[in-house]
């Protein structure tokens, strides 16, 4: 993003953000199938949750546990940011400069909150697919935020499972054929392990 | 398939044109586009149709179904024109507006009391020029579509009259969710004014009624006056126009009465929205405005206004855009300067003190407003407007231990 006075305006109301959902690194680790909406050059592309829900964009909290410089002409971050469930692998590059500048003054370890685009990676084609999070924004943030982000996350998660159970949507049913071996019931534990860590 | 119906029924159409053709050839064609192309029976009739008009040098029906293809044209109201007639209509021009192109002599609005519809003349029509208020009878115009607007074409086929009667029209406003494409009658009020996004712009803002919202624009042209924010309009003759699937009314061709007193409108309805914000826009924290009376528009960083050009005596202000997400959709929002001051606790002066005394000027307010607020969970209240909700009050979510213990149950239950 610049800060150009320039950009005011240029979003107005026909535009339609894609939201950022909440999902749980031990749920978005389990991402294997991604697709575009539509044939456009600029069309979103999604990862498909598992629980059976696109996601462009999602909205993550957690500790910034490591975070390393990398390359020397296309200089980028990769950051790793842990939740009760597991861990996000974050990444800023030379054209998200924002982020890069965000990211490059936060010190670890560190409460933040992480806007940005998940992609599923793969090294070669024998290596198990990775996801990894393309920073919009990053930001430090408090423990409540965190504690908050967990409550949001998992009454979310435990939306999607109801939905899926009763079967109906389209990403419902592309997830179901996608993953035939997931049971979504094992994120219900997952998100009831994730509360439990929260102190009452 | 038995194609000597569908050619008996042309062949006669034609000799009641005083023309003969015969069946076969007809049916022999028909067949051709049908078992050969793939074309529809239907559009294979049209097709064959238009062909023969033209080989007798008949008026073509336009994009007319198979119905009446060539047959002649209808005196018609104006309501119910569809796009491929052929129609002959009495109408009072109601507006004119300047032609587009130098292909076309005039262009404007006519209606009558069923409606109005958008029309061209031709430059090499050779139509005589219409004046705005008369009445003319307009034989043989096609209704054709452009933009999915119908719009009534005057060519060198059609033959204008002026009528010379003096009958007043009086449109019948309708509600603005019944609003469609071509040309509207509106009564409403203006709920909001934006920035103008372009130079030939004049204003742009929003309108209301009770039962929705609409877009309006008016372009800069001689004798355009800005539209009194909070006052409510008749609305004559707007053009109603689509642009990304939303309507939208441009006023220049309407005739507008500014009416005394208020009016109820759907904006009523305050709405409360917990999310994130997950985006604060370029615009956000100090800027400045335009001190021109009743302008106000947010200056560019060369304090340039879009409108009064360069203004030093400028005035400063707080205001943060940005988007709100509650993980299902994203909210476009709005915070005005106490919204700003409350949340973040940097009033306009303090903020005013930070801009003129830090290397990095107006951005280090934005910067920290955005360290402050990026990220976190707040409760926005305002009024939802065309997809952006103007914030009136806003606060920080706080951790309830009831909900937590609400979704261990939810988590922990049967599974």
């Amino acid at each position: 993003m610049s800060m150009n006075a320039r950009d005011v305006g240029k979003k107005d109301g026909s535009f339609e953000r894609e939201p950022a959902r909440r999902v749980f690194a031990a749920e978005l680790r389990e991402c294997r199938y991604q697709f575009k909406d539509g044939d456009d050059e600029k069309s979103p592309t999604f990862v498909l949750l598992p629980t059976g829900e696109r996601a462009n964009r999602i909205f993550l909290v957690g500790t910034l546990t490591e975070k390393q410089r990398q390359g020397e002409q296309n200089l980028f971050y990769r950051g790793r940011v842990v939740d009760p469930t597991g861990t996000f692998f974050v990444m800023a590059g030379s054209y998200q400069p924002e982020a890069m500048q965000q990211i490059a003054k936060i010190e670890t370890p560190a409460f933040v909150a992480v806007i940005g685009k998940p992609n599923i990676y793969q090294k070669d084609p024998a290596s198990t697919p990775m996801v990894s999070v393309r920073i919009e924004s990053i930001n430090i943030v408090d423990k409540e935020t965190r504690d908050l982000w967990v409550l949001d996350t998992a009454a979310r998660t435990l939306d999607r499972i109801d939905a899926h159970a009763k079967g109906g949507g389209k990403d419902i049913g592309k997830a179901k054929e996608q993953y035939p071996t997931l049971n979504p019931a094992v994120f219900k534990k997952m998100a009831y392990e994730a509360l439990a860590q929260i102190k009452m | 398939m038995d194609y000597s119906e569908t050619a008996e029924r042309i062949s006669r159409k034609f000799s009641a044109k005083g023309q003969t053709v015969d069946p076969k050839k007809i049916e022999g064609k028909l067949r051709r586009l049908v078992d050969e192309f793939g074309v529809l029976p239907s559009e294979a009739e049209r097709s064959v149709t238009n062909e023969l008009l033209k080989e007798f040098n008949l008026p073509i029906a336009g994009t007319g179904t198979g119905s009446s293809p060539g047959g002649g044209t209808e005196q018609k109201k104006i309501a119910d024109a569809i796009p491929g007639d052929w129609v002959t209509i009495e109408s009072r021009v109601v507006s004119l507006s300047s032609p587009a192109s130098p292909a076309i002599a005039q262009s404007g609005i006519l209606a009558d009391e069923s409606g109005a519809i958008r029309f061209v003349v031709w430059a090499k029509a050779n139509a005589p020029a219409m004046a705005e208020g008369s009445w003319y009878r307009i034989e043989s115009a096609v209704v054709d579509e452009y933009k999915g607007v119908p719009s009534l074409k005057v060519h060198s086929g059609t033959t204008v009259k002026e009528l010379g009667t003096e009958n007043p029209l009086i449109p019948v406003p309708v509600q603005v969710k019944d609003l469609h494409t071509g040309v509207g009658s509106v009564r409403a009020k203006v709920v909001q004014e934006w920035e103008t996004t372009h130079d030939r712009m004049l204003q742009s803002g929003l309108l209301a009624d009770e039962t929705g919202t609409i877009k309006f624009v008016i372009w800069k042209e001689p004798g355009k006056e800005r539209l009194e924010v909070g006052s409510v309009y008749s609305i004559f003759y707007a053009l109603v126009d689509e642009y990304n699937g939303r309507l939208s009314l441009n006023l220049n061709t309407a005739t507008l009465m500014q009416e005394e007193g208020d009016m109820p409108t759907i904006s009523g309805g305050e709405v409360a929205i917990r999310g994130v914000i997950v985006h604060i826009a370029p615009g956000s924290g100090i800027i400045k405005r335009c001190p021109v009376e009743g302008c106000n528009r947010a200056l560019s960083r060369q304090n340039y206004c879009p409108i009064h050009e360069i203004q030093p005596n400028f005035v400063y202000d707080l205001r943060i855009k940005g988007w709100l997400d509650d993980g299902e959709k994203t909210h476009n929002i709005l915070l005005q300067r106490d919204v700003v001051e409350s949340l973040t606790m940097i009033t306009l002066d303090a903020a005013k003190e930070i801009a003129e005394n830090n290397p990095l000027g107006m951005d280090e307010v934005f910067l920290r407003m955005r360290d402050l607020l990026l990220g976190r969970y707040f409760v926005c209240h305002g009024r939802e407007i065309d997809n952006r909700l103007l914030v009136n009050a806003c606060e920080r979510l706080t951790f309830e231990s009831g909900e937590h213990a609400a979704l261990l149950n939810r988590a922990g239950g049967a599974s």
